[in-house]
């Protein structure tokens, strides 16, 4: 026996108090009476007493002290230990997607988390825990607790996951614990179907139930017509089942088909294809469509797909001001996610709100009250004069140039980037303006030392593409590099945000940052909220749950741009009545060292003690003062 | 003693009490009290045959008129009683707020009252120690009441009492009347002889038993010291709990149960009188229905 808290022995000191309190208080009181005859006399008529009862007495006092004893040794607490009566427990919990299935304990996983509890309660006390959780990633959740309280509540506030788990390499997280210790005893709690194990207490949880899922949802928009397709899969029986899509908030729809999932003896599964049309006003837009599955199932996570409309979340709002657009609109329109508006240049007057300005041969001077745009990135062609926050000053017009392949630039990361796919193909320019550059730009193509082609970022930080030339008074435009290069300038000024907007849950998604922005925050379907730097160029997002996520990147003018992805339920997840299976073992030999066991039901004995000393407590009060 | 035991209102409740002697006594003079011997008084006791010799004047000559037959005429004899009460002057009897003795005064002065009221006459002995001290010598008469039971006032309660070895030396009379011992009996010395002495000298005798409140249910508990009134070496120390009291009580009834069977045994009276009871209640109520009164 030990005591963790030894100074507890200091309540000792009360004894000698109480002793003190007890001679003082027990004085006795000197009184005249007319005669003691009688009180002497009545001696004869007390009952005669045993030996022992002359303590009765002391009883308060003994009672007392033993109290005070009790109490003390009980604040010292007293750890019994009971040798080779406890275990160490480690227990791998299945937290994949499927356990979150229907079942007659709620789900699955929170009756893998009873048998866990019912483990754990009717072990031993000093008993340790240890959890491994097989999640989207594999988890110590608490290591060699001894505390069953603590390992409950900590059991207790594990989260089912939404992923696909790997069990088996949570398992070899349980073989290092096993390794340690080969008197360990290890839980599996799963439910997934397991032929073998050694080493390994295999606990299966959840009954199989219906479930259905959808998988293989798309759509297509022609036409005013919009097409989704996609297929139902039935993992238990065949059925009807009616799918429904709804466009954006839509929250009623007539958008639905009743389609029979049947066995399909080509793949061996029970499913069934569907194509439901819907006719959709032509300039109408629609951001999303949600595909249901309109029938109750034990897993409704994965009857439910929101595409979203990807190209149009990625779009880049442009803003051309040009008089001779034709080169310029040719490459535009051959990039798909630019969404123009045209001016001439006298019809430019400071608009904003664009996400890329172009300025082709427009250069009024400074004194005109015009100035660079600072909402958005900027191109410009053939710059006329210098203005204030553009980073670079226009000089000099310079007479026919011809470039080869070794005026480019490609000593630098940007400049690698930017040239990827250009052939570098030979071209002459009539007249290019002589620029000189501040700071910040990087040289993509050059002319005896002066800049031709460079990019860089404003003094608005925003970024900035100049080409010193006319297209018009060049032959570049008629060679491929100039759609190549415009497209990796593109991309670069203004990147694709996301590259779709459906993921499966567990995928890491990677969200391309724009130039100009400030910070991003990802909120998930459950509302938890994720905030990232916004200096990064790239940020990765993990999908743990099942739902929309929503990516929201706030730019440096503090507007903001809003993507929507989808997290979907793995497909191997939906298969809840799966009769695959799996074999975890853990490999060495079990040993059978056991740990001392815990009496800890002192709680009782303080309870017995403190009854004990209020009935102590009670009767001397009542002999003294209620009994006249 | 605190204050005047006894006061005129008092004593003129008492007045209409007469005392009972259910013995007739053959005293010395004539009284108001009927004699076991047939007298001259106005009183019909009984007829006998008459014998030749006896007074004529006592023929019952209507009685002859109807049975033919000489029938004498008895009447009661009346006799002159002495009364003798002796009140326990030691330090119990005094001591505390028990109000003892106060009780004990007022009862004799009530009791030589009502024997005053009889005609008859009455001392009163303190008994201290082992002697008595006589306050009131053969009193007779209101007048003589009047003038002498103040003297009760003055007695003053100190020190021991041996009531038997008081009592058995001195004059007590024979079947002259009533002897009256008041008494806490709270004591170890010997009571019992002269009671038997005073039945003895034919002599109805009665044993008033005063008690205070305390003594008769004590309220004390705890840690106590006591010590005794008349002799500080006699103590007791006790916490005093449940179990104490009830033994004290065992203690309180057995004492009582003897002094009450020596009188039963003895053909006297014996009667608790707690201390806080009024006289009159005790005289009215208790003494009328022990038939001492009527």
């Amino acid at each position: 026996m030990t005591f963790l808290y030894p100074l507890g022995f200091l309540g000792l000191i009360g004894i000698p108090v109480l002793i003190g309190i007890y001679i003082l208080k027990n004085k006795y009181t000197e009184q005249t009476v007319t005669s003691t005859y009688i009180w002497t006399l009545s001696e004869k008529f007390l009952k005669k007493r045993l030996p022992i009862n002359k303590l009765v007495g002391l009883i308060s006092l003994i009672l007392q002290i033993i109290c005070v004893i009790a109490v003390s040794i009980l604040i010292a607490h007293p750890v019994l230990y009971i040798k080779g009566a406890a275990n160490d427990y480690c227990f791998v919990l299945d937290g994949s997607g499927s356990m979150n299935a229907a079942c007659a304990d709620g789900t699955r996983f929170d009756a893998a988390k009873g048998e866990i509890a019912s483990v754990i309660d009717e072990s031993y006390n000093g008993s340790a825990y240890t959890l491994v959780f097989a999640g989207n990633t594999n988890d110590v959740i608490f290591e060699n607790i001894t505390d069953k309280e603590r390992a409950l509540t900590l059991l207790n506030g594990v989260a089912s996951g939404n992923t696909a788990a790997d069990v088996a390499d949570a398992v070899s997280v349980a073989q290092g614990y096993f390794n340690e210790n080969p008197s360990i005893l290890t839980y599996l709690v799963t439910d997934k179907q397991v032929d073998l194990s050694e080493n390994v207490t295999v606990i299966t949880v959840g009954e199989q139930r219906e479930n259905f899922a959808l998988t293989g949802v798309g759509y297509t928009f022609a036409d005013g017509t919009l097409t989704v397709t996609g297929k139902v899969l039935s993992y238990m029986s065949e059925a009807a089942v009616t799918v429904e899509v709804y466009l954006d908030g839509e929250e009623t729809t007539e958008s639905f088909k009743e389609i029979m999932v049947a066995f399909n003896e080509f793949t061996g599964l029970k499913e069934g294809e569907f194509s439901i049309g819907r006719e959709v006003d032509k300039d109408a837009s629609f951001t999303s469509v949600r595909v249901v599955i309109a029938k109750e199932d034990s897993l409704p996570q994965d009857n439910e797909i929101i595409i979203y409309d990807v190209a149009y979340e990625n779009s880049c709002k442009t803003l051309l001001v040009s008089d001779k657009p034709f080169f310029i609109l040719a490459m535009l329109k051959s990039i798909d996610n630019v969404t123009l508006t045209c001016v001439s240049c006298d019809k430019y007057a400071g608009q904003t709100g664009y996400d890329l300005y172009i300025f082709d041969s427009y250069g009024p001077s400074g004194s005109s009250g015009w100035t660079l745009p600072d909402d958005g990135a900027v191109w410009f062609f053939n710059p006329q004069s210098s203005l204030p926050n553009t980073g670079f000053s226009v000089q000099d017009e310079i007479g026919l140039t011809a470039l080869s392949a070794n005026d480019y630039k490609e000593d630098t990361a940007l400049g690698k980037t930017l040239l990827q796919n250009v052939n570098k193909t030979p071209f002459t320019v009539a007249k290019y303006r002589q620029c000189r550059l501040y700071s910040g730009f990087t040289t993509i193509l050059s002319a005896n030392g002066n800049p031709v082609i460079f990019a860089g970022s404003n003094g608005y930080g925003n970024r900035q593409v100049v080409f010193a030339f006319d297209l018009h008074e060049s032959d570049y435009a008629l060679v491929a590099d100039y759609i190549t290069l415009s497209t990796n300038l593109l991309n670069y000024i203004f990147p694709t945000v996301l590259e779709n907007s459906t993921y499966t849950c567990g995928e890491t998604v990677t969200v391309n940052l724009l130039a100009n922005s400030d910070s991003m925050r990802v909120a998930a379907p459950s509302g938890k909220i994720n905030y990232f730097d916004g200096s990064n160029a790239v940020c990765e997002v993990t999908l743990t749950e099942i739902g929309t996520y929503t990516v929201t990147i706030v730019l440096n003018d503090k507007s903001v741009k809003t993507f929507n992805i989808y997290s979907s339920l793995p497909e191997e997840e939906a298969d809840t009545v799966t009769t695959a299976t799996a074999s975890f073992s853990l490999s060495g030999e079990a040993g059978n060292e056991k740990r001392d066991g815990i009496y800890s039901e002192l709680l009782i004995i303080f309870i017995l003690f403190a009854l004990i000393f209020a009935a102590d407590w009670v009767v001397y009060c009542y002999e003294q003062y209620q009994l006249r | 003693m605190n204050g005047i035991a006894i006061n005129e209102e008092f004593l003129q409740q008492v007045e209409a009490l007469q005392t009972v002697v259910k013995n007739n006594v053959a005293g010395l003079f004539g009284g108001n009290h009927q004699s076991k011997t047939y007298g001259s008084s106005s009183e019909f006791a009984d007829y006998r045959d008459y014998i030749a010799g006896d007074d004529i004047t006592k023929i019952d000559w209507n009685a002859y008129a109807r049975f033919e037959k000489l029938y004498l005429k008895l009447y009661l004899d009346e006799r002159q009683l002495h009364t003798k009460i002796y009140i326990d002057a030691s330090r119990s009897m005094g001591y505390g707020r028990g109000k003892k003795d106060i009780q004990a005064l007022r009862f004799a002065a009530t009791l030589a009252y009502l024997s005053i009221s009889e005609m008859d006459k009455v001392s009163v002995f303190v008994i201290r120690e082992n002697g008595l001290e006589e306050v009131i010598s053969s009193m007779l008469g209101k007048e003589s009441y009047v003038n002498e039971i103040g003297k009760l006032n003055q007695i003053e309660f100190y020190g021991d009492s041996r009531i038997s070895e008081a009592i058995l030396p001195s004059t007590v009379g024979f079947g002259d009347g009533l002897s009256v011992i008041i008494s806490d009996f709270l004591t170890e010395n010997d009571f019992e002889n002269a009671v038997t002495y005073l039945v003895g000298k034919k002599r109805d005798v009665f044993c008033a038993q005063i008690l205070s409140a305390e003594e008769l249910n004590p309220k004390a508990r705890g840690k106590l010291h006591f010590f005794d009134s008349e002799n500080s070496d006699r103590f007791y120390r006790k916490n005093i709990n449940r179990e104490i009291i009830q033994a004290y009580k065992k203690a309180l009834e057995y004492v009582q149960e003897r002094i009450r069977n020596l009188c039963l045994s003895r053909g006297a009276e014996y009667l608790l009188i707690p201390a806080d009871e009024p006289v009159t209640e005790v005289f009215f109520n208790k003494l009328v229905s022990m038939g001492v009164l009527k």
